[in-house]
C-alpha cells in the first residue's frame, strides 16, 4: 500500500497504473492497525493476527466488507 | 526438527538484532548471536515463513527479505528513530516500526503519484494528523499471494 496527498493523487495513481480505486484510510487508522500488528512483535509471544482476528481488528476501526475480508473468494479472479 | 521454544528464540534475536542495528541479520551472523548450528537458524526462518512472521530472500535462504515491519533491504518507506535509519515494506509497516520499537519516528515517505515528499511523525506513540490517505490495491485475501509485491 502507497501513501497519497490526496484523494485526487489516488485517483491520478490509478488512472496511470490502470488499477481500480480501493479503499483508503486515514492516517489515524493505519496507525491503529500497524498498533494491533506490531505493537508486541519484540516479544516472544508474538505472532500474526489470525483471519478472524483482523477481521475483529478491521472492523474496530471501520473497515468492513469483501475487502477486508482474507477468507473471502471473491477477488480470486481480478485481484 | 526444532522446538518451539528454540524458533522463539531465533526470532527474538532477529528481532532484538534489527531494534540495535538498523539491519536485519544473515543466518550465520544469527547462529553466532544464538549459538545454534547456521542449519537450525535457517530451520527457524522457514518455521517463521509458515507463521508469517518472516520472508526469506528468494533464491537465498541464509538472508531475510522481511522480517515485518522490517525491510532486509533499502526501500522507499525509510524510518529514522532511536537515532538510526530502518527500513519498511510499506507505510503501514513504517507506522508498524514506530508501534514496534515504542519510540518516535520520523517518516520521510513521498507521495505515491507525484513523489512530492510527505513527512510522517510519530510522538508519543500517537501519529501527528496529517490530511493524507493510504490506498490499498490489494484485498486482504490476497496480500500473501505476493507479499515483496503487496
Amino acid at each position: 500500500m502507497l501513501l497519497f496527498r490526496s484523494e485526487e493523487s489516488v485517483d491520478r495513481w490509478c488512472e496511470t497504473h490502470n488499477v481500480p480505486r480501493r479503499p483508503l484510510i486515514d492516517l489515524q487508522q493505519l496507525w491503529q492497525l500497524a498498533v494491533h500488528w506490531y505493537a508486541n512483535r519484540l516479544t516472544p509471544e508474538s505472532r500474526r493476527p489470525a483471519a478472524d482476528e483482523m477481521v475483529s481488528i478491521f472492523a474496530s476501526i471501520g473497515l468492513t466488507g469483501p475487502f477486508w475480508d482474507p477468507k473471502s473468494d471473491q477477488w480470486k479472479a481480478d485481484g | 526438527m526444532l522446538n518451539e521454544d528454540t524458533v522463539t528464540r531465533v526470532k527474538l534475536a532477529i528481532y532484538g538484532m534489527i531494534a540495535d542495528t538498523g539491519a536485519i541479520p544473515n543466518s550465520m551472523e544469527l547462529a553466532w548471536a544464538t549459538g545454534l548450528a547456521e542449519t537450525s537458524v535457517r530451520e527457524a526462518f522457514s518455521r517463521l515463513h509458515v507463521k508469517r512472521l518472516l520472508v526469506p530472500e528468494p533464491g537465498d535462504s541464509s538472508r531475510i527479505r522481511m522480517a515485518p515491519p522490517f525491510s532486509g533491504i533499502p526501500t522507499a518507506f525509510p524510518v529514522d528513530a532511536t537515532g538510526k535509519r530502518y527500513y519498511a515494506n510499506c507505510i503501514w509497516d513504517a507506522y508498524g516500526i514506530a508501534a514496534a520499537l515504542h519510540t518516535d519516528a520520523i517518516i520521510p515517505a513521498r507521495d505515491g503519484y507525484s513523489g512530492e515528499a510527505l513527512t510522517l511523525e510519530v510522538k508519543g506513540e500517537r501519529p501527528i494528523p496529517q490530511p493524507y490517505v493510504a490506498h490499498f490495491a490489494v484485498p486482504a485475501a490476497r496480500w500473501w499471494d505476493d507479499i515483496i509485491h503487496t
